[in-house]
């Protein structure tokens, strides 16, 4: 369950880390922290900083796939494309950007919001859909600048 | 008198012809001279028998012979009354006459005459009547019984064959605890010789001054070995050619592999007709095959890399991460405790503990399988499996991860399995897994973690639900659950596992094929790092220790088991027994010209531990990682 998570989420979030850097109410501090405990070597970060640059390719790529899949009216690619990149984002902790993607997934299959209703109007989800792009674009400049910015780049 | 009138005329025909005959010729008065009715009526008499033979018969009964007359009369049961002659009371009708009575044959009772019958037949008549019935009865009656005796006897060969098998696999398990014992008691022997050792030096350093005195005798031992011509093998050296030879006894393992094969297709359990036997197969016989030629070859190079070929090396395999001969534990210094590292019971747990304490698993690690479409997720979750020691390979969809579990059935321990996938989703990459794999854990990773997904999951055949985003404790806590044989506490050593799933009966058996081929790979990792380690120790005295404890306690027991395997499974054991004769001695004769071989090979203890996985990393590709951390990718 979505919601689920999110509270699991929070709650981790809540313990909060004191080693780390602020990185911001987008990015859950826990999850993240995860990653950057794999690196062998603190002050390089190699492996999170290929994870996450990765991750900065993958999530364009996708946005540039959902405007498309938007001009052709494809709800079905649109909520496969808002699955795939939720599973990266909340996989590096991006809560935001998680839950603006699981949006498109459940707009894609013609539901609501929170996936439990649905919604057979394709226009209105398609509609759904370009707001909800506009703010997951916008979350994702969000944490990228962020990122960046710890990655020191 | 009256018992025939009841029977009265109903019976006239009943009457033989014989007795109606008979009565009829009494009736005629003209007769009466010759034959006539008794008086009283209850008898006849033959008064002229000549004239009776000779006219009457003949009227009558169609023949002229009195004999048979009465022989006719017999067997209607006439008595011949007979005259008494002694009492002298003349017979009524004078001397020659002939009185036959019956009870039934009277005058004026014409009915009872019925009552007259043949006397029963001869008694060979029923005899043959009975015959007829049985035939066809009793033919039945054995051909069923035939039958069921054929049935019983094929279902208890059946049943012998199992327990012949279950017979031998014991046996060769026995005979591999045997074998342990005995490596245990050749680590005792070299700690032994060790010591002996040790004592020697003190005592060569008080003799041979030239020497520089005891320490000179330690640090440098080639000095040592160059100069006393005489000194047996190094007792490392003694003691790794010692273990060295359980090598060649693994060879049964391969018929324990192959029976217990057997024994798995013979159960037809799910077994996928081409690439679990290919799989399972191969390497094992890539084991033995390296294990019948390595003790007699003797190459220090192969022992490197004891495993001849490269690619028989899989680094998901449990069997070869046994076979790699540096996967022992950090403190695996001396043979004893590398070998009771391998040892299953729990009363060594204690020294097993010391050696991992980071991690969670025991000696062999868990292979696992990531199936994720996602570049992000899979790198992440497979850093993380790493970092449990996991050994770790991704497949980024269902039909990857179907052909990775195709082309190596028992190469994974457990599948961590996205859902949404392109080209297979994770659920029916399941629904085919399980067709090989039947009970391998497939944990699903995924976001979608309503109660309806979740139930499909499970009805697909899933394990367990690893939710999205995924933690690193929620892994290892889906590792642990799923994989508590792995578990350094285990009870069984996992090297049963890449089987266990498929078979009840022979997984017991697998337990020891792993355990023996991780003893004997630290045996030959001991040969070639250990004895040089050990050649400080090389003195004159360890000859004396070595000979009488290391050949006597060799020899005896393994002649005795093969003899045991031998009136079994004759080939089980049958190609080790060259191995103890002829290599053994040999170790001794290269002991006694100064090991001139293992020196160049010296490396410090310490080498081994740290030192030695590095060193040959170039010669183990795609070779699990060393337990210590550092995952190349």
């Amino acid at each position: 369950m979505p919601d689920s998570t999110r509270r699991e989420a929070e709650d981790r979030s809540e313990e909060g880390s004191v080693s780390l850097p602020d990185l911001g109410d987008s990015i859950d501090a826990v999850t993240f922290e995860q990653i950057l405990e794999m690196d062998d070597d603190e002050d390089d970060r190699e492996f999170s900083r290929s994870i996450v640059f990765g991750f900065f390719e993958q999530a364009e790529q996708t946005f540039k796939k959902m405007d498309d899949a938007l001009k052709a009216g494809d709800l079905a690619e649109l909520s496969s494309l808002g699955h795939f990149l939720k599973g990266s984002s909340a996989t590096l902790g991006l809560t935001k950007v998680k839950d603006s993607c699981e949006k498109i997934q459940h707009y894609g299959q013609k539901k609501d919001e929170a996936g439990t209703a649905d919604e057979p109007d394709e226009k209105k989800c398609l509609e759904r859909i370009e707001e909800t792009l506009v703010a997951v674009k916008e979350e994702y400049a969000e944490v990228e600048k962020v990122l960046k910015k710890f990655y020191g780049s | 008198m009256d018992k025939g009138g009841d029977m009265g005329g109903s019976a006239a025909n009943n009457s033989s012809d014989f007795v109606r005959k008979l009565y009829k010729m009494l009736e005629d008065p003209s007769y009466e001279s010759i034959v006539r009715w008794g008086e009283g009526g209850e008898s006849f008499v033959v008064l002229e028998n000549e004239k009776f033979t000779k006219s009457i018969l003949p009227k009558h009964f169609k023949h002229s012979n009195f004999a048979s007359f009465v022989r006719q009369l017999n067997k209607y049961d006439f008595h011949k009354v007979r005259q008494n002659n002694e009492d002298n009371t003349p017979s009524p009708y004078g001397p020659n006459a002939w009185e036959f009575k019956h009870p039934e044959f009277k005058a004026n009772n014409k009915d009872s005459l019925d009552n007259i019958r043949r006397k029963a037949p001869a008694p060979r008549k029923p005899a043959q009547s009975m015959d007829d019935p049985y035939p066809a009865q009793q033919m039945d009656l054995v051909n069923s019984q035939l039958m069921a005796t054929q049935q019983q006897l094929q279902h208890l060969s059946e049943r012998y064959q199992d327990l012949a098998q279950g017979h031998v696999v014991l046996l060769q398990q026995v005979v591999q605890l045997q074998k342990f014992v005995k490596n245990h008691d050749g680590a005792m022997h070299r700690v032994m010789g060790f010591l002996h050792s040790i004592d020697a030096q003190r005592r060569n350093s008080r003799i041979g001054g030239p020497f520089g005195g005891a320490g000179m005798g330690n640090g440098d031992p080639m000095s040592n070995d160059g100069l006393i011509d005489d000194h047996p093998a190094s007792p490392l050296q003694q003691a790794s050619e010692l273990l060295d030879e359980f090598s060649a006894e693994n060879l049964p393992n391969k018929e324990l592999e192959q029976m217990t094969h057997e024994y798995h297709l013979r159960n037809d359990f799910s077994t996928p007709p081409n690439d679990q036997g290919g799989s399972s197969m191969a390497p094992h016989s890539d084991n033995s095959s390296t294990h019948i030629g390595y003790p007699v070859g003797n190459d220090l190079d192969n022992m490197v890399y004891p495993v001849g070929h490269t690619n028989g090396i899989d680094p998901i395999n449990s069997e070869h991460i046994h076979n790699i001969p540096y996967a022992l534990p950090t403190n695996g210094m001396l043979a004893g405790d590398s070998m009771t590292e391998m040892l299953p019971e729990g009363g060594l747990a204690s020294s097993r503990k010391k050696s991992t304490v980071e991690s969670v698993w025991g000696m062999t690690k868990p292979r696992i399988l990531l199936v994720e479409d996602d570049k992000v997720c899979a790198r992440i979750g497979s850093k993380f499996l790493q970092a449990f020691e996991c050994g770790v390979e991704t497949a980024r969809d269902g039909l990857e991860a179907v052909n990775k579990i195709n082309n190596g059935a028992n190469q994974f321990d457990l599948v961590f399995m996205d859902i949404i996938m392109p080209h297979l989703d994770g659920v029916s990459a399941t629904v085919c897994i399980r067709d090989i794999r039947p009970t391998i854990p497939i944990i699903a990773m995924t976001s979608n973690i309503r109660a309806d997904d979740i139930d499909m999951y499970f009805r697909y055949g899933m394990n367990d639900v690893l939710p999205k985003p995924f933690t690193k404790e929620g892994m290892l806590r889906a590792l642990e659950k799923h994989l508590p044989q792995f578990k350094k506490n285990a009870q069984f050593p996992p090297s049963s596992m890449p089987h266990a799933g498929g078979f009840v009966t022979p997984g017991p058996a697998h337990p020891p094929l792993g355990l023996n081929v991780g003893q004997l790979s630290a045996a030959q990792s001991l040969k070639e790092e250990a004895s040089p380690g050990k050649s400080p120790a090389t003195a004159t005295s360890w000859q004396s220790p070595n000979q009488l404890q290391g050949t006597s306690p060799i020899g005896a027991p393994s002649n005795y088991m093969q003899q045991q395997m031998g009136d079994n499974r004759p080939y089980t054991m049958t190609p080790t027994h060259p191995h103890p004769q002829s290599s053994f001695p040999a170790s001794q004769t290269q002991g006694s010209m100064g090991n001139p071989r293992t020196a160049p090979h010296r490396r410090v203890m310490s080498d081994m531990t740290g030192g030695a996985p590095e060193d040959h990393t170039e010669k183990r590709q795609r070779m699990y990682p060393p337990p210590q951390g550092a995952f190349p990718q």
